[in-house]
Order: structure tokens, then C-alpha cells, then sequence
């Protein structure tokens, strides 16, 4: 073949032409194909993702819409007097505070740090003793007895913290969330978060009674899954059914015989919130305070579940899932608020 | 692999909720506590195989360009690229974006740097060291798209071909600096207005197209490029793309790269018309900036194939040489 | 042996030389770091719920979604992160607005049933995952003291496209986005998590 031969060699079987063809419709359909893409992208449902990003507000406190109208106003006013313990005083909490009582003469019991601490006078720390760790509540008999809940168990202890005796509770497969305790004449009262029931229980944890059940959903309901409750003079017990959004009463061997309480934001005396009260105690004189969380207040109501007074929000911290509440025998309410880990006294003024 | 990330939101949410926890109640019925699903991130098989694919490509690339050299090869082979790195993969992770891994990397000790990654790096890198681009003309889907897309390439007068030739360099510059150190600028409120960002993956013209979602600016400047790209051969690669820097880099030293013509050069000059790239120089690729698309073959009259795949000219040529003289 | 060895070949062959040899060395510099795969995830703690997960995914439809961790979950009536508390009630007095703008979350009864009175039972929540847009109002209103906490937001690995650059990452106004490392194929795995840059 001639070197200086600069056309297609003559054997050539006409790829030439056809590669010449080629070269047209590939690049006129990826021109289609990706026109069709940016199109699919353009229009797609949803779209683009929204241009600008809103001002998101990053603040990190909770999403607690304020009550709606102004407490109107109410028969009883509390005001604070004051704060038997807290940061820097004496037998302060530094890490938890989880439970308070009141003995018979108006000592304060309170359980954080994993100790009970007993509280005389105005602040002075006159006993402690270490409890199992995640100790959950207390109660103090009125011959000065305390009793311990953790989970699944129940630990006694006698005046000077000496301890003196304990039990499982609950079933061996479903042993107790015990959040509340109460020690009752001979009995000792626990609440059983898991089971939705109180347990009533002799000194030697032999189960006698279960109290609660005998409704329709067999059990409180708790969505919070925490249980409170108080036994009055007479013997009911009062219990928070927070699903409910009430305070239901029972007497010991399960009957209920009242309860009071609905769910609304705007009236104070409503119960906020999915679940609440949270805490309740009771009043010599047959009155009952309830604790609320997401908007943290503590309120009173009369014999006939009137609200008589109410301790606003600005008195504790909003990120309170629990307000322990007690009542003295002076009729004073002593609050514990586990997130300050401060415990205060409220007097009528 | 779920138990990490679980192990993560678990510490996370029970640090929060400690003094919250409590057991489930029991609602009687037959309820059954479900737990929530978690689907799994790609597994390590599947990451595997990407690596495998680039490798692959890789290799049929440079067989398909400087053994077969055929278009025909190289243009099916990045059909395939867009097909699985583009819209399988949606893009990511590409090597072009693993600069910026690979700056963070050597900058903060404490960024852990994955091995798909690293891979994705050094391999194109390491094949541009012994057979030139051939990461740009057979895998690359950002390339090929731009490729498929050339209807009627027009030649860029030389003079801004000459300045634009540095945009490159220039956006390599900004990215590692972006990367690796962010730029300190405090603005209002006292906080830094730039910290390190990977401009490469918020500013990629064609990672729209492959998710087939993207904002306005990201959507309208893929659809630029490919208007671009329709008449101006290769806009991104040439002009912008900075792992193209450091392949032309690489490739200058090439240890085999395209050439031409298969036995001699006739100094027709039909290459250097049909290269929409303007990489012909002299007759022969410019090692640097010859992203081996392939056609330059299929224009030289030396090289037109048979079916066989072998050109006519080289085969007559031999036939010549051995005395046989069949014309 | 050619003897057509010129100053470019041999200018050449040494640059080759030692690039393979630069990138080979950083290579195995960076191999003995490199360390899993990372996916990126939101740490429930920093996460304020602050609508931005909607907003700077790439995709159009977030892949962070909401997910309830059931186990936490109270199973409430009066869900707050289901219904907007502050709503107007019905006539049962049950606030009649919904929390979720795209109706996501839904609910259905479970355990032992009250046919008479729907307030006395107990509800399963769960996401609609396709209708969920990642804004984060259920997880907002579940947060404690007002619910459980057991609504968080969390990105979804079935929609997640594994961006290089996670874009809300770059948005995130509490830094909650963070990078997680899986195992994977590198000898030298390093579990745990670190926020990137």
C-alpha cells in the first residue's frame, strides 16, 4: 500500500460511515436523557428541598405552653418560708433527691445521695444512714419506723437508721417499680409501677391485698410510670391515676370509693398535660395536695375537691418530673424538688 | 453494626433520662412490647464491591483505550460508570470529593478517614501514573456525562483557554483550604462564619442529576454545564475540576499513554480536528490534558478497524514489511 | 536495552518513581488511621428538634426520621406529641388538634380494651415513615418533663444517601449531628463517634 494513502483504507467495511452516525444520536439523546433528569429533579413532588431553612429556634428548654388564664382567685394563699435544705446548707444533695416524708414530729425524711437524711428544726441534719443504691422512696411509720423502696424490694430500718428487716416485692417475674411507699399500722404499703397497683404487704412481705385493680383496665394507668399515693387518717388510700388524669380513692381492701380530677390546660384546677398529678399527700383535716409536672405546681383541694389554693410554677423548676409533697401536722406543705434538690416550706399567708 | 450506632443513642438517651427510666407496665391483652426497626447502612460487601468496580473500570478502561482502542468500548463503559457511580451510588462518595477527606485527614489526626474512601483516592491517582487519564474517559460519571452530551464541540480561543487552564489549580487551592482549615472569619454574634466545609460536594454540578433532587442553585448549575458541555467539550473537567489537576499531574509521566496513530503519524492533522478537547498537540496526545475519550482513533486513517478489531493499515503494513506485497 | 533512553524518558521514569512512591507512602500513612466506614446519625442529647433536619437533607424528603422508642414510650391517651394539648377540646374533652402538620404519627389501641370509653385506654404510637418529614414537633412536644422522651429524631440508613458532607451536619444549630463509625473492612476499626471538623 502506498504510505502517503491518507483516505480510509479500501478494505474497510464502512465502519467509518456508520461510526459518523453514531456520533449524532448519542450525544442528541443524553442531551434528552439528562434534560429529562434536571426536569424530574425540578418538579418532583416535594420539589427542591425547601430553599431557606427556617429560623429554627434552638433553645433548649421544653415545649411548655403557659396556662392560659391568670389564676383566679382562690380562698388560701401559700407563700414559701422557707428552705430547709438546699445547695450550701447543711446535708445538701449533690446528686439526687428522691423522696421525702414527714415523721410524727414534723422531722423531714428525705432520701437522695443514697442516704435518708433526717432534718429537725429548721435545717439541722440530726441523722443519716446509707440505703441500697437507686433507692426510690421512703415512708416513716408514726412510731418513727422508715421504710425503703428500691426496685423490686422493700428494706426496713428503725429510728436510728439500723436496719431491721426486708422483702422482695412483686411477683418473681415481675418484681415491683416500687415508687411509692407508706407504712400503715402494721402493713407496709408499696406502689408497684410495673403491675399498675398498690401492694399491701405485712411486716415480713407476705402479700395480703392488692388495691387498685378492680377496674376496667385492671390497674392505674400510668403513663409516666411512676405511681403515688397517701393514706388519710380513716384508712383510704389516695392515689394519683395520672393517665386519668385523676385522684382516685380506695379503701384497703380495694374498693374505690371516689375520685375527683380531669384533664385541661386552661383551668387551674384541671390537671395539665398527659399525665398528672404526679405526687400527691394528704391533710389532716381531709383536704389533699396534688403535684403537677410540665407545669410544675402544687395545688390544694378542699374536702369536697374544690381548689382551695394553688403554688405556681415560678416556685420550682420547670424541668421537674416529680414535686414530692408532704403536709405537717401545723398544716404547712413541704415540697422537695428533685431538680434544684432543694426542699421548702409553704405556709398559709 | 446497628448495635454501635444503637450503643450511641442508647448512652446518649439514657444520660438523659436516667432518673426517667423505668420498666414497661404491663397492659394485659396480649400486647407485646415491638422494638422499633432499624434499617442498616450499606454493608461492607456492597462498599467492597465498590472498590472492585473502580478497579475494574479501571483496568477495562485502559484495555478498552490502549489495547482495543475503540470508542465504541470506552463510550459503553461510561454508560456503565453513570449507570453505577452516578445514578446507583448517587455520586457519592467520588474522588474528587475524597480530596477533601484526604486534606481533613492529614490535617486533624483525629478524623478517621474510611478505607472506601482512601481507595477512592489513590487508586485513579496510582492508573494516571502508568496509563494516563484513563480514569477521566472510562469512570469518571460526571465526564461522561459531559461526554455523552457533546453535540458539536467548538474550539475555545486560545488565549482564554490559557487563563482558564489555572481555574483548576486555583479551585484545588480553595478546596483543601476549605477542608482542612475553613476560613476565620467571624462574623456577627461573635461565630465563625466559615468553618470547614466540603465545597466540592455543595457546589458539584452533576450530584443533582444523580439524585434526581437537589436545590435550585445545585440543579441550575448542572443544568449550565451540560448546555455548557453540549458545545464546549468537557467544561467541568477541564476547566474546574481539581482531581483533574492532580491527574494531569500524574499523567504527564504516564508510563503508557494514548497514542495515536497505530504504527506512524502522517501529519494529517485529522486528530487534532476531531479531538473536541484541543489535547492533540505536535500529532500526539498531550499527555496532560488528554482525557482518552477514544475518538481521536477513529479519525486517523491509519486506524480504521475491521471487525476484527485489528486496523487495516497496521495489518497491510506488516503484510508489506514481510514481502508478501498484497495491496 | 533501547538506546533511545533521552532526558524525557528518564525525567519521566524518575517522576513516576517517585510519585508512585509519594502516593504509595501517603497511602499507608493514612491506611494505618483509616478506620471504618462513617454514616452519620443525631445524638437524641444535643438534638433541640429545630425543623432544620426538614429543610437540609439533600433529598426532598428528609431522611431523618422520627422514631419512637416504645420501650419509653407511656402509651398515653392524651399524647402530647400526637395531639396539640392546647387545642381547642371536643366535646369528650379531648384537644382536637393534631401535633404533626403532615399527620404522620398514628395510633391505635392495644392491651386489655375499654370498649366503652376510649379514655381508658392505652395507645401504640408509631411514624408513618412515608408521610414523616423530619421537623421534629412530636419530638419537640415529647421531650420531658411534658412527655417521656421516647420520640427522638434519627436518620434513616433505607433513604440516607451517605452524602461525603452530611448537609445538615453543616446546618446544625446544636452540632447533633454526628459522624458514627461502623466496622467495616479496615484492619484497624475504631468503634465510636466524633463530630466531624
Amino acid at each position: 500500500m502506498d504510505e502517503n494513502e491518507t483516505g480510509p483504507a479500501p478494505d474497510a467495511t464502512g465502519d467509518a460511515p456508520r461510526e459518523r452516525v453514531s456520533a449524532r444520536w448519542l450525544p442528541i439523546a443524553s442531551v434528552v436523557g439528562a434534560v429529562g433528569v434536571v426536569a424530574a429533579a425540578v418538579l418532583r413532588p416535594g420539589g427542591a428541598p425547601p430553599a431557606a431553612p427556617s429560623a429554627g429556634s434552638p433553645g433548649a428548654a421544653p415545649h411548655v405552653p403557659p396556662p392560659a388564664q391568670p389564676a383566679p382567685a382562690l380562698p388560701q394563699r401559700y407563700a414559701r418560708t422557707t428552705v430547709v435544705v438546699g445547695p450550701g446548707k447543711p446535708g445538701e444533695f449533690r446528686r439526687s433527691l428522691s423522696g421525702l416524708a414527714l415523721g410524727p414530729h414534723d422531722a423531714i425524711y428525705a432520701l437522695g445521695d443514697d442516704e435518708v437524711r433526717v432534718f429537725e428544726g429548721a435545717g439541722r441534719l440530726a441523722r443519716t444512714w446509707k440505703v441500697p443504691e437507686k433507692a426510690t422512696c421512703l415512708a416513716v411509720a408514726s412510731d418513727l419506723r422508715v421504710g425503703v423502696g428500691s426496685s423490686g424490694r422493700v428494706d426496713l430500718y428503725s429510728d436510728t437508721g439500723v436496719h431491721s428487716g426486708g422483702f422482695a416485692a412483686g411477683t418473681r417475674d415481675k418484681p415491683a417499680d416500687v415508687t411509692a411507699i407508706r407504712l400503715v399500722r402494721d402493713e407496709v404499703l408499696v406502689a408497684d409501677a410495673a403491675a399498675r397497683v398498690i401492694r399491701r404487704y405485712d411486716l415480713r412481705g407476705t402479700e395480703r391485698g392488692v388495691i387498685g385493680d378492680k377496674n376496667k383496665t385492671g390497674g392505674f394507668m400510668l403513663p409516666n410510670r411512676s405511681l403515688d399515693f397517701d393514706v388519710d387518717r380513716s384508712g383510704v388510700v389516695h392515689a394519683t391515676d395520672t393517665g386519668r388524669h385523676q385522684v382516685t380513692s380506695w379503701t384497703l381492701d380495694g374498693t374505690m370509693v371516689a375520685s375527683f380530677g380531669k384533664f385541661g390546660m386552661t383551668k387551674p384546677e384541671d390537671f395539665v398535660g398527659c399525665c398528672n398529678p404526679v405526687n400527691v399527700a394528704v391533710v389532716p383535716d381531709g383536704s389533699i395536695v396534688t403535684a403537677e409536672k410540665m407545669v410544675a405546681r402544687v395545688k390544694v383541694y378542699g374536702k369536697d375537691r374544690t381548689l382551695l389554693a394553688l403554688i405556681g410554677p415560678e416556685n420550682f423548676d420547670p424541668m421537674c418530673w416529680h414535686i414530692y409533697v408532704a403536709v405537717d401536722s401545723t398544716g404547712r406543705i413541704v415540697t422537695a424538688d428533685p431538680e434544684r434538690r432543694t426542699i421548702a416550706v409553704f405556709e398559709r399567708s | 453494626m446497628w448495635p454501635l450506632i444503637l450503643l450511641v443513642l442508647a448512652f446518649a438517651s439514657s444520660a438523659l433520662l436516667a432518673q426517667y427510666q423505668r420498666k414497661p407496665p404491663d397492659f394485659g391483652g396480649t400486647y407485646t412490647f415491638p422494638t422499633p426497626t432499624h434499617p442498616e447502612p450499606r454493608a461492607s460487601v456492597e462498599r467492597a464491591l465498590d472498590m472492585v468496580m473502580l478497579g475494574a473500570g479501571l483496568g477495562l478502561g485502559a484495555y478498552l483505550i490502549l489495547k482495543r482502542r475503540t470508542r465504541a468500548g470506552v463510550v459503553l463503559l461510561s454508560i456503565a460508570a453513570i449507570a453505577y457511580f452516578g445514578f446507583y451510588r448517587k455520586g457519592c462518595t467520588c474522588p474528587i470529593g475524597a480530596i477533601q477527606n484526604v486534606t481533613l485527614a492529614l490535617v486533624d489526626p483525629r478524623y478517621l478517614i474510611s478505607f472506601g474512601v482512601l481507595v477512592f483516592f489513590f487508586l485513579p491517582l496510582v492508573a494516571a501514573l502508568l496509563v494516563g487519564r484513563v480514569f477521566c474517559g472510562a469512570v469518571c460519571p460526571h465526564g461522561a456525562v459531559q461526554d455523552l452530551v457533546l453535540l458539536r464541540p467548538k474550539k475555545v480561543p486560545e488565549r482564554v483557554d490559557r487563563v482558564l487552564r489555572w481555574l483548576p489549580y486555583v479551585y484545588l487551592a480553595v478546596v483543601v483550604l476549605f477542608a482542612g482549615w475553613g476560613l476565620p472569619i467571624v462574623a456577627e454574634g461573635g461565630k465563625a462564619l466559615v468553618g470547614r466545609r466540603f465545597l466540592i460536594c455543595e457546589w458539584d454540578p452533576f450530584i443533582g442529576l444523580f439524585r434526581i433532587t437537589g436545590s435550585f442553585h445545585m440543579l441550575a448549575i448542572g443544568a449550565g454545564f451540560i448546555v455548557a458541555g453540549m458545545f464546549y467539550g468537557r467544561p467541568y473537567c477541564r476547566w474546574l475540576c481539581p482531581y483533574g489537576a492532580l491527574l494531569s499531574l500524574c499523567s504527564r509521566v504516564a508510563w503508557k499513554n494514548v497514542s495515536i496513530t497505530p504504527d506512524k503519524e502522517l501529519s494529517c492533522g485529522l486528530c487534532a480536528e476531531s479531538c473536541p478537547y484541543d489535547a492533540i498537540h505536535d500529532f500526539q496526545a498531550d499527555r496532560a490534558s488528554c482525557v482518552a475519550c477514544a475518538r481521536c482513533y477513529d479519525s486517523c486513517p491509519r486506524h480504521v478497524k475491521l471487525r476484527r478489531g485489528q486496523p487495516v493499515a497496521l495489518k497491510l503494513y506488516r503484510r508489506s514489511q514481510a514481502g508478501t506485497g498484497v495491496s | 536495552m533501547s538506546e533511545t533512553t533521552t532526558r524525557r524518558q528518564f525525567i519521566d521514569r524518575t517522576c513516576r518513581v517517585i510519585g508512585l512512591t509519594a502516593l504509595g507512602g501517603a497511602a499507608g500513612l493514612l491506611a494505618r488511621r483509616a478506620s471504618a466506614h462513617a454514616v452519620f446519625q443525631v445524638d437524641p442529647v444535643k438534638c433541640t428538634a429545630c425543623d432544620l433536619c426538614r429543610t437540609s437533607c439533600v433529598l426532598s424528603l428528609s431522611a431523618v426520621k422520627a422514631v419512637n422508642e416504645f420501650s419509653k414510650c407511656g402509651y398515653c391517651r392524651l399524647c402530647p406529641a400526637y395531639m396539640d394539648v392546647t387545642s381547642q377540646p371536643d366535646e369528650k374533652g379531648i384537644p382536637s388538634g393534631k401535633v404533626c402538620p403532615q399527620d404522620a404519627l398514628k395510633r391505635r389501641v392495644v392491651g386489655r380494651e375499654d370498649p366503652d370509653d376510649p379514655n381508658n385506654n392505652y395507645y401504640e404510637y408509631t411514624v408513618d415513615e412515608a408521610r414523616c418529614t423530619g421537623c421534629g414537633k412530636c419530638v419537640k412536644a415529647c421531650k420531658p418533663p411534658a412527655g417521656n422522651g421516647s420520640l427522638r429524631l434519627e436518620i434513616r440508613y433505607d433513604r440516607c444517601v451517605g452524602c461525603n458532607e452530611c448537609g445538615i451536619l453543616v446546618t446544625c444549630p446544636s452540632t447533633a449531628i454526628v459522624r458514627v463509625l461502623t466496622p467495616g473492612l479496615s484492619p484497624t476499626a475504631a468503634p465510636g463517634g466524633e463530630p466531624h471538623a
